[in-house]
């Protein structure tokens, strides 16, 4: 992220001072990522705005926040602005990469036996797998946080493999392998192109996505 | 303020602004008809044929193990289930006004195979499950629910909230509207003449969208071609990803949209005259009209085309069209 884009979340909550704000204004004139960026962020303000503000459960905040950890500041959501007037204001900023991430996170944890089993998860020591290592910093925080849930999807899925028939549990190696690929190929193109946003968001869906595989398949044998 | 900003990224596409209406009725005593059942060994009997009345608005909840499930409509108030079953398996059959439950259960350890053929009033609602099970309705006019692990759904109708599901199978849907969710993992979707909106998603495989009109579509593969042929309407969203694959979607002529086309190793290809309005690395943009819907084509190492109505075929290659599958299939 550049020194433009770690400002955007700022600009929307109107908190620059006059000198930056005209300074981004003049550098979104002629940038269009950024103002793209700037766009993206406004939807997720403006679709946030029409929910309701529930907390989540103790325990499911507290394993997300942890693997999460702190980072880059770039989205910040101002909720004294949407909120009612008796609520508090809060403010929490998140990289674009961490908010994924936390989608994702919650994304997979949602299968309840899963989540039970990461409640007592230690969190491990991190051992950058060998595609990962030259990714971008926010990117390797992002595998912080998501890698021990992925492992422990994987780790459910091979529980799980007595109840698939062997062809089963092919074919959903093979898709595995194809999204794993789809994730290195991501990864080294985001290494040779750090800000480009749609890598940031394409590295992010696919590794939705391989979440939400291994979540389907852990839960095949207990439906069927 | 991050909950709301979780909820946001997970949330599902909204619902059809009008979708069919579900018919709710208050529970009467339940009567049960069974068909065959008990547990005496007696009462195994092979190739169930039976014809069961139901109340409008029952649906019909089916969960086969293996075998195919083939559904069809009349216009009786009655179910007729037909089951190709051996004095092995068993057949259970429940009614109540709320709920027709079939199931099967085998006399000696897990279950075998059987096929059903079923014949249902078009307006009942279909729940229908099943592991190593081919699926295919065709005529009903209310919701559907189709899961299988290992088999093909193909279905042809549908009304209200349609939900089809596989993990190794292709996944057919026409003539459908209402709410439309399809997902499968190593295989092909293909929808057609469908009206509502549309989620599509497989990891291995092409997805293929003709004569559609809906509001919202979404289309997501990781290994297969994407194409698109169908309304762009005002204030519609409407996005196609791909990983290793083409995207190509027509827009037709009269459309107002904002369109954002990006790819890592292909090309952008239009089929007809556009100005950019940006073009930055491996994003292009461009709008058409007031640009009051938004169009995204992704693909990472496929190209992206943009057509007018019925050229997208023309110009789609299909260099990946089930590739790997025909790999499963060796």
């Amino acid at each position: 992220m550049d020194r433009w884009t770690e400002k955007l979340s700022e600009y929307l909550d109107e908190t620059l001072t006059q000198g930056e704000r005209e300074a981004l204004d003049a550098h979104l004139a002629t940038c269009r990522e950024c103002s793209e960026t700037l766009d993206e962020l406004r939807r997720v303000v403006d679709r946030a705005r029409g929910l309701d503000d529930r907390p989540p459960s103790k325990d499911l905040w507290s394993g997300i926040a942890t693997r999460i950890g702190s980072g880059t500041a770039v989205v910040s959501v101002d909720r004294a602005r949407t909120a009612s007037p008796a609520r508090s204001a809060r403010r929490l900023s998140f990289s674009i990469p961490q908010a994924l991430a936390a989608g994702i996170l919650l994304m997979a944890v949602s299968s309840g036996a899963v989540w039970m089993s990461l409640r007592d998860h230690q969190t491990p020591v991190l051992q950058p797998s060998p595609d990962s290592i030259d990714i971008p910093a926010v990117w390797q925080k992002v595998d912080a946080s998501v890698d021990p849930v992925v492992d422990s999807l994987r780790k459910a899925v091979k529980e799980n493999g007595p109840n698939l028939d062997t062809s089963t549990v092919r074919i959903v190696e093979k898709n595995l392998a194809i999204i794993d690929s789809a994730i290195a190929e991501a990864r080294r193109a985001l290494n040779a192109d750090p800000n480009n946003n749609y890598l940031n968001h394409h590295l992010a869906d696919v590794v939705r996505r391989r979440a939400d595989l291994l979540r389907r398949v852990s839960t095949l044998g207990v439906r069927t | 303020m991050l909950p709301i900003l979780l909820a946001v990224m997970l949330q599902t596409p909204a619902p059809s602004p009008n979708p069919a209406p579900r018919v709710r009725h208050v529970r009467p005593p339940k009567v049960v008809v069974r068909v065959d059942g008990g547990d005496d060994d007696t009462q195994y009997k092979a190739n169930v044929d039976t014809t069961v009345a139901v109340t409008r608005g029952a649906r019909l909840d089916l969960n086969n193990f293996g075998g195919d499930i083939t559904v069809k409509v009349w216009d009786k108030s009655a179910v007729r289930i037909s089951a190709d079953n051996s004095d092995r398996e068993r057949v259970d059959i429940d009614v109540d006004q709320q709920v027709v439950t079939v199931r099967t259960s085998s006399r000696y350890g897990a279950p075998h195979m059987v096929s059903f053929d079923l014949t249902v009033p078009a307006w009942m609602a279909l729940d229908l499950e099943g592991t190593y099970t081919d699926i295919t309705a065709t005529g009903i006019a209310s919701d559907i629910t189709a899961t299988t692990v290992q088999g093909d759904v193909d279905v042809t109708g549908g009304s209200g909230h349609i939900s089809l599901n596989s993990t190794s199978g292709s996944v057919k849907l026409a003539k459908a509207q209402g709410r439309i969710d399809i997902v499968t993992v190593n295989d092909g979707i293909t929808v057609s003449d469908t009206k509502g909106d549309l989620s599509a998603e497989t990891t291995n495989g092409d997805v293929e969208l003709t004569g559609i009109d809906a509001d919202n579509v979404s289309a997501t593969t990781i290994n297969g071609d994407i194409t698109y042929d169908g309304t762009i309407k005002d204030a519609g969203h409407y996005s196609f990803s791909t990983n290793n694959g083409d995207v190509s979607v027509s827009v037709p002529q009269t459309a107002n949209v904002a369109v954002t086309a990006s790819t890592f190793n292909g090309d952008f290809d239009p089929c007809f005259p556009i100005t950019m309005t940006g073009s930055h690395k491996h994003r292009f943009t461009f709008t058409l009209g007031t640009g009051s819907a938004k169009l995204e084509m992704e693909s990472f190492g496929g190209d992206l085309k943009i057509c007018r109505p019925g050229e997208v075929g023309k110009h789609h290659n299909g260099r990946n069209s089930n590739k790997e599958k025909d790999e499963d299939n060796e």
